[in-house]
């Protein structure tokens, strides 16, 4: 496991230069002209960042008003017994609610949960999980679909949530297996 | 389904605000104009002519847990300022005294940019026993996700212009890549492995190309780079759509695999907090990421297959 993680530690701080530096190297090569395509290039940076900037708007301010509500508290007193039936901790409730949401409020929860609990705990082993192995769902939806405008997005929403949802409870029976 | 839950986050906001605030009404949580027992020691002997003095502010744990029906308060002494002004005597809690609830939500709710209360009644000795009242406090949760709602709105604008440095310069290296031919080979390279998953996309496509890449970076844990890669990705599938506004089975196949991705090395976000934990972490992270890979493929590919979801072409 050692070796693999090392490994995989310096393909990863490798393959950012790799790419900064091939991909202008290897046009050269093939002789293309690679300051004025790269330029080209560049200047949808703009566009799209612009572009995204109503649908950012619309999610976020859902979200803040939602957490600023104080609903989230009642969600988590909700699910508690739910969860509490299929062996998931309450501790570990907040962060599977805030996390499609908002990435700033669940890094806040994982570095709570480390002050409470310390770092060895299996509550936070459980959120880390957690917080690794999803996603802010409805913060991809917005820029990914918003840099192309889309705004009838399908199946997407219920997918990404089911996906979610499963991740969740996936990642509480995983670190029991591993750690419990 | 993203209208409904977007409305549904708005709507319920409001009725949680306005049950939390209604109900600070009917049990008068904060007890708005309710005289509080306080005592007052100055730190110079009390001078009626001084517009300000230093002085320390007791509030008994037995005090607060009476006025305000909670036992759990506790009691401190903090420093303040006496003020004389026009109006009368005012208590300012000093800017750096942190105050127990609900005294800290009173404070934050009634001050502009400091904590103040009246005082009644004239100092008579240099620990002077008097009671003060602080302003009406109304309307907490409502003012708060008000609020909330603008800063959320400037956050988006901050994080959109953010990514302008990033996506321009994926932008551009992935325009060099386009020119130079190396996507076409990596298309060439992956697209049986990639393929399956995004039928609906023709084949040697640099859409795939891209694809690849996104899902590559997320893997490896590459946020930063992730995200222009994925967009780039989503024009390239956007060139394929018939429709202007509505999303294609590939993007959507696309993005779950985005929120569910697998992580063969944790995200950066997350090595940062946990430090060196994160290596026993390497193993639960990447078995949960798999997993959910999956559940989100096949809900992509069942739920695809529902009447409401299916795709219209015009």
């Amino acid at each position: 496991m050692n070796i693999v993680q090392v490994f995989l530690d310096y393909a990863s701080a490798l393959v950012l230069p790799a790419i900064l530096v091939g991909f202008p190297l290897y046009g050269m090569i093939r002789k293309v002209r690679v300051y004025e395509v790269f330029v080209d290039g560049a200047k949808e940076g703009f566009h799209v960042a612009v572009m995204i900037i109503p649908y950012l708007i619309a999610i976020l301010f859902a979200i803040g008003m939602f957490r600023a509500s104080g609903a989230m508290d009642f969600l988590t007193d909700l699910l508690r017994p739910v969860v509490g039936l299929i062996g998931i901790p309450a501790e570990v409730i907040p962060m599977g609610i805030v996390r499609p949401l908002t990435g700033s409020g669940s890094v806040g929860i994982v570095l709570d949960m480390i002050n409470q609990f310390g770092e060895d705990s299996i509550f936070v082993k459980m959120v880390a999980t957690m917080f690794g192995s999803t996603e802010t769902t409805f913060y991809v939806i917005a820029v990914y679909f918003g840099a192309v405008n889309i705004r009838k997005t399908r199946h997407a929403v219920p997918a990404g949530l089911i996906a979610d949802v499963f991740a969740m409870i996936a990642a509480v029976y995983v670190v029991l297996f591993l750690f419990g | 389904m993203l209208n409904y839950i977007w409305g549904g986050l708005i709507v319920l906001s409001l009725v949680f605000a306005l049950t939390s605030d209604l109900t600070d009404f009917v049990q008068d949580t904060y007890r708005n104009g309710t005289p509080l027992p306080i005592t007052i020691t100055f730190d110079e002997e009390y001078n009626a002519d001084a517009r300000r003095q230093y002085v320390d502010v007791q509030l008994l744990g037995n005090d607060l847990a009476t006025h305000y029906g909670d036992s759990s308060i506790t009691g401190n002494t903090w420093p303040g300022i006496l003020l004389q002004t026009s109006a009368g005597r005012e208590l300012r809690f000093a800017a750096e005294a942190s105050l127990v609830e609900p005294l800290q939500t009173i404070c934050q709710e009634t001050g502009q940019d400091d904590c103040r209360g009246a005082l009644q009644g004239t100092p008579t000795s240099a620990e002077w026993q008097t009671t003060i009242i602080f302003g009406p406090v109304r309307w907490v949760k409502m003012n708060a996700i008000a609020s909330a709602a603008l800063d959320f709105a400037r956050t988006a604008v901050t994080l959109a212009l953010g990514l302008i440095g990033g996506l321009g310069l994926w932008m551009g290296l992935l325009k060099i890549a386009e020119a130079s031919g190396m996507l076409h080979a990596l298309v060439r390279f992956t697209q049986p492995l990639i393929r399956p998953l995004f039928p609906k996309v023709p084949k040697d496509h640099p859409a795939l190309g891209m694809i690849v890449l996104n899902l590559s970076a997320n893997m490896l844990g590459m946020g930063n780079a992730a995200t222009p890669l994925g967009i780039k990705a989503m024009q390239e599938l956007q060139t394929l759509n018939e429709t202007e506004d509505t999303a294609t089975d590939p993007m959507v196949m696309l993005l779950t695999m985005n929120t569910a991705s697998v992580q063969i090395l944790p995200p950066v976000t997350l090595v940062a907090i946990m430090g060196l934990q994160i290596n026993q972490l390497f193993f639960s992270i990447l078995i949960t990421t798999a997993l959910s890979l999956i559940v989100g493929i096949t809900a992509v590919k069942l739920l695809g297959r529902l009447k409401r979801y299916r795709e219209v072409t015009p």
